[in-house]
């Protein structure tokens, strides 16, 4: 009994490891809608092309880490990976060259966060960028315009939100990835910015500080709590109608008209960000597809991204709920008959900003979201806050020197 | 099998030859591999530079870390003894149904942590967890009771969490060092008059000494390096509500791709344990 | 009175040890719109296996099932094969200025070794061997802090069988090894009982090791693939709440069975310190 206990698992393993090498592709994508599409993309491609499709789903957080460790440490392990582009700068390194350029219809602001040291090292997949979320329904009732500004936002939040007994705004701010990504819009529309020309800080500068004060002015209009939120909770108070507005992402737009999910079908509007300062302007969140220099199978998985980034399949994705990167997909007629929110989204990603190309982007965007969480729990003063941030990124940035 | 011994031939004179080192010496040179190198690269990855260890002195967030783990340590591993020897004594002084309280009760600690941690996250989520749900039941406003999402009972939540996994594993080793303990000496205490309190302090106490140090120590040292959970139920947030040494570590290493610097970190951490576990075991031997 | 008493406070103490798993099995149980009613159901929810099937079918957590079989067993195979002659030697012979002594707290302190502290090197050095992303680089390094339990345990059972044993059927001609094998070992077998469901609870339990060393599927263990499901954007919890329940049954069955010399071989060890 305990010989066989014993033989039966290294007479299993020996058969696994015996298994002939076969062709075949690794591909790690994030879970949720933009990795589901690329892995039904990559198992339509395999069985056309006679490859096993490998597919590693991983939430946000573990899909960096995975692909990051496996970059610098050259495993091999992933052909195909999935990048949100605020890690590009640091993954480049671990990064193959395209074998030739992509082609002009992609739009600009996408392709732009792709090169590195003179080469284009990735090819836009998902052409995500945030967009101003608001209920058209309600801001007609009350005989007032489209927010165009911050101080629009407000000043509708005040009066509607109280009048309809519902939030007026609604924001996540949970430290990390969300508090920044909420704020970067505000700290932008007041002439803010995270690190200057010569890539020192200036989270502390009055532009950022009134930006801050601002952003807890808005905070009384949100739900309590909202200093823990992420963007379930934030959509899911769009949805239930309980809150006015909102920052999001596109892929959300298609949740908001969706009758079974949704009381708001048809009831928001999807607009460019607002101004204040400076022109509003939206934060860039294109995911990228790329092949990491120690891949195998490096020919096969270049096939397949462009294969995956064609016109063709962008429509496909499309009709997934992905967000095209192609200028002739966002215009194409039969997808702008479906997606009333496509020339919006066109415009805001053409605009859109990406996050500071900085290698150091994770660590500074956690210590930035940590105090940023801090002053809208209303556990530091706004200003306290930005101070101690600065100090600290400039610290990060002292170190990589 | 080990080759070295069959051989041998047995005599009385066996027992001077050194043999018994061969016996260990697949199990040293394992732990040589597994164990002793890895610490030594860790050690001289961390030396490397020893910018290392004057960021240390300076990083707000380590700091935060380390005190927030000496405070989980502290209250969980207090809170863990006490309801775990209260619990041993009370189910040793059962009549019936012993072995089904003490099956009951050990469930917690065999749960893989991480389905504990999922259970958890079930119950504190504010919105639709059965915990703010049962105490809306019984007519409690909890719109603030935010548990794992809240600032100030983020920590709280976590060590209630260990605590409900793990005082099953001092009430085991508890229970079985009050079955260990001779019937005789609280017979004679009894006879002399003695009442249960001072029966208990004069007499089962001082001969629980060794188990209740060993179980502290056990405890202690896993509590130090707890990761799962937190993992799980919070990633350290809110904020850094709930940042332990290990996550930060984890972060370092893996999020921000500083392995020097964790490094660094995890010598501090081992050194603290090492000092920690030594002050210990010399209570225990001299007991 | 007293002893009423006593029973109720220690229902109370089982109710509360076992309510948070009886909530995670409803869960597992319950129709997605059932899952988070208002008040909560404790009993009478329509029931329904379709958690399951999802979790198993859908998902990847049948793979992630057998490879935590297999991991479990291989490295609890591989730290009795080497830790069960080390108790043995420290148990059975003299050393030289009480050396037994410190290499088994030597051996027994590896064990404190914060797991943090060791993997950036355990994951370069399995990726040198290209044993990363496998279930027997996962099992070399399992086996590696399962070995001191196994020796600290198993010294303790050594300890408490007589010398003269072996030696009378050395005299009748047995080698140490067969005596070993054929007298000794017989004599601990519940010991070795309890050693091997410590070591599989542990393997199983695993998370941080396994959630580094492993990249694909085909070497994920169960505890990482339910974690990579909770932090997910959208959280499935019947599914993953199924995945729980499954990952947790082995483990209770095992120590429930064992469970007698669980306690046994952890006061032997804790009595001789």
């Amino acid at each position: 009994m305990l010989r066989l206990a014993f033989l039966a698992p290294v007479v299993w393993l020996l058969c696994s490891c015996n298994r002939a090498p076969e062709k075949s592709l690794t591909i790690a994508v994030n879970a949720g809608v933009e990795g589901t599409a690329l892995k039904t993309a990559a198992k339509e491609w395999g069985a056309a092309h006679g490859v096993k499709i490998e597919v590693v789903e991983l939430p946000y957080a573990n899909l960096f880490e995975k692909e990051q460790l496996d970059l610098s440490s050259r495993t091999g392990a992933y052909d195909v990976i999935m990048i949100d582009d605020p890690w590009f700068p640091r993954m480049a390194d671990g990064l193959a060259a395209l074998p030739h350029e992509p082609d002009a219809d992609f739009i600009a602001s996408c392709v732009a966060v792709t090169r590195a040291g003179g080469k284009t090292l990735a090819l836009p997949y998902v052409g995500n960028s945030q967009l101003f979320f608001y209920r058209k329904d309600l801001f007609a009732k009350y005989k007032m315009d489209a927010p165009k500004t911050w101080d629009d936002v407000l000043a509708g939040a005040k009066k509607i939100g109280e009048s309809e007994k519902m939030y007026g705004y609604v924001m996540r701010a949970a430290a990390g990835n969300a508090v920044v990504a909420d704020f970067m819009p505000l700290l932008w529309a007041f002439g803010g910015d995270v690190l200057d020309a010569s890539q020192k800080p200036v989270v502390d500068s009055p532009a950022a500080i009134d930006a801050l004060r601002f952003m807890l002015q808005l905070g009384k209009y949100s739900p309590p709590g909202y200093a823990g939120f992420n963007a379930d909770e934030v959509s899911a108070h769009l949805l239930q109608s309980t809150a006015l507005m909102s920052i999001n992402w596109p892929a959300w737009i298609a949740a908001m008209d969706d009758p079974a999910k949704s009381k708001v079908v048809d009831k928001i509007d999807f607009i460019p960000m607002p101004g204040e300062r400076a022109p509003g302007v939206g934060e860039l969140g294109t995911w990228l597809i790329a092949v990491p220099a120690a891949s195998k199978h490096s020919a096969d998985a270049f096939d397949f991204l462009f294969w995956s980034t064609d016109a063709p399949q962008q429509k496909q994705a499309a009709l997934r709920g992905n967000p095209p990167t192609r200028r002739s997909v966002f215009q194409s007629p039969d997808l702008v008959g479906k997606f009333r929110a496509f020339p919006a989204q066109l415009a805001a990603l053409e605009s859109a900003r990406p996050r500071p190309r900085t290698k150091l982007w994770n660590e500074i965007e956690n210590t930035f979201g940590i105090y940023l969480s801090k002053a809208n729990a209303g556990a530091m003063d706004p200003a306290a806050a930005l101070h101690a941030a600065s100090e600290e990124i400039a610290q990060i940035l002292q170190r990589a020197r | 099998m080990n080759t070295r011994v069959t051989s041998e031939k047995p005599r009385h004179s066996w027992r001077r030859l050194p043999q018994g080192f061969w016996w260990t010496l697949p199990s040293i040179v394992v732990l040589i591999a597994l164990s002793i190198y890895p610490m030594i690269y860790s050690v001289r990855l961390a030396f490397g530079d020893l910018g290392n260890f004057t960021r240390l002195i300076s990083d707000r967030t380590f700091g935060i870390a380390t005190v927030q783990t000496i405070v989980l340590t502290a209250v969980a591993l207090a809170a863990e003894f006490v309801l775990g020897l209260a619990l041993a004594l009370l189910v040793d002084s059962l009549s019936r149904a012993k072995s089904i309280f003490r099956a009951g009760l050990l469930v917690p600690m065999l749960l893989p942590p991480v389905v504990a941690a999922v259970a958890w996250r079930l119950i504190y989520n504010p919105q639709f967890g059965v915990l703010n749900g049962t105490l809306r039941q019984l007519g409690v406003n909890t719109s603030a009771l935010t548990w794992t999402n809240g600032h100030n009972s983020a920590l709280l939540s976590v060590i209630v969490v260990d605590i409900w996994e793990w005082t099953p594993f001092l009430f085991l080793l508890l229970s079985a060092g009050l079955q260990a303990i001779p019937p005789d000496p609280i017979e004679a205490a009894r006879i002399d008059g003695a009442g249960p309190w001072r029966l208990f302090r004069d007499v089962t106490l001082p001969l629980l000494k060794p188990t209740i140090l060993l179980a502290l120590l056990l405890r202690a040292m896993d509590l130090v390096r707890i990761f799962d959970q937190i993992f799980i139920l919070t990633q350290g947030g809110p904020g850094t509500a709930t940042e332990t040494v290990s996550l930060y570590i984890y972060r370092t290493a893996f999020r921000f791709s500083n392995f020097g610097y964790a490094a660094a970190m995890s010598f501090v951490l081992l050194a603290a344990t090492m000092l920690f576990s030594r002050g210990l075991m010399r209570v225990m031997r001299a007991r | 009175m007293k002893t009423a008493l006593r029973y109720i406070a220690a229902s109370i103490a089982l109710l509360a040890a076992l309510a948070p798993v009886y909530w995670l099995i409803t869960i597992s149980l319950k129709r997605e719109v059932d899952q988070f009613a208002y008040p909560p159901q404790w009993i009478g929810f329509a029931a329904t296996l379709e958690h399951y099937r999802d979790a198993f079918s859908n998902a990847s957590f049948g793979t992630y099932f057998g490879n935590s079989v297999l991991l479990a067993a291989l490295s609890t195979l591989a730290a009795l094969a080497a830790g069960v002659p080390a108790a043995y030697g420290l148990s059975r012979f003299e050393w030289a200025r009480s050396w037994d002594l410190k290499i088994g707290d030597w051996i027994l302190s590896t064990r404190m070794l914060p797991p943090i502290v060791t993997i950036v090197p355990l994951f370069l050095m399995l990726r040198q061997a290209h044993l990363l992303n496998s279930l027997i680089g996962l099992a070399i390094v399992y086996t590696g802090f399962n070995l001191p339990f196994v020796v600290w345990m198993m010294r303790g059972f050594f300890d408490e069988v007589p010398r003269e044993v072996e030696e009378a059927a050395m005299l009748d001609g047995e080698t140490r090894g067969g005596a070993l094998l054929r007298i000794v070992l017989p004599l601990v077998k519940p010991g070795l009982a309890a050693t091997a469901v410590f070591c599989l609870v542990v393997a199983w339990n695993e998370f941080l090791f396994a959630l580094i060393l492993t990249q694909t599927d085909s070497a994920m263990t169960l505890p990482v693939g339910i974690a990579s499901r909770v932090t997910q954007y959208e959280i499935k919890w019947g599914a993953m709440s199924a995945a729980g329940v499954v990952a947790m049954l082995p483990v209770l069955v095992f120590a429930s069975a064992a469970q007698k010399y669980l306690v046994r071989g952890l006061s032997l060890g804790a009595v001789k310190g």
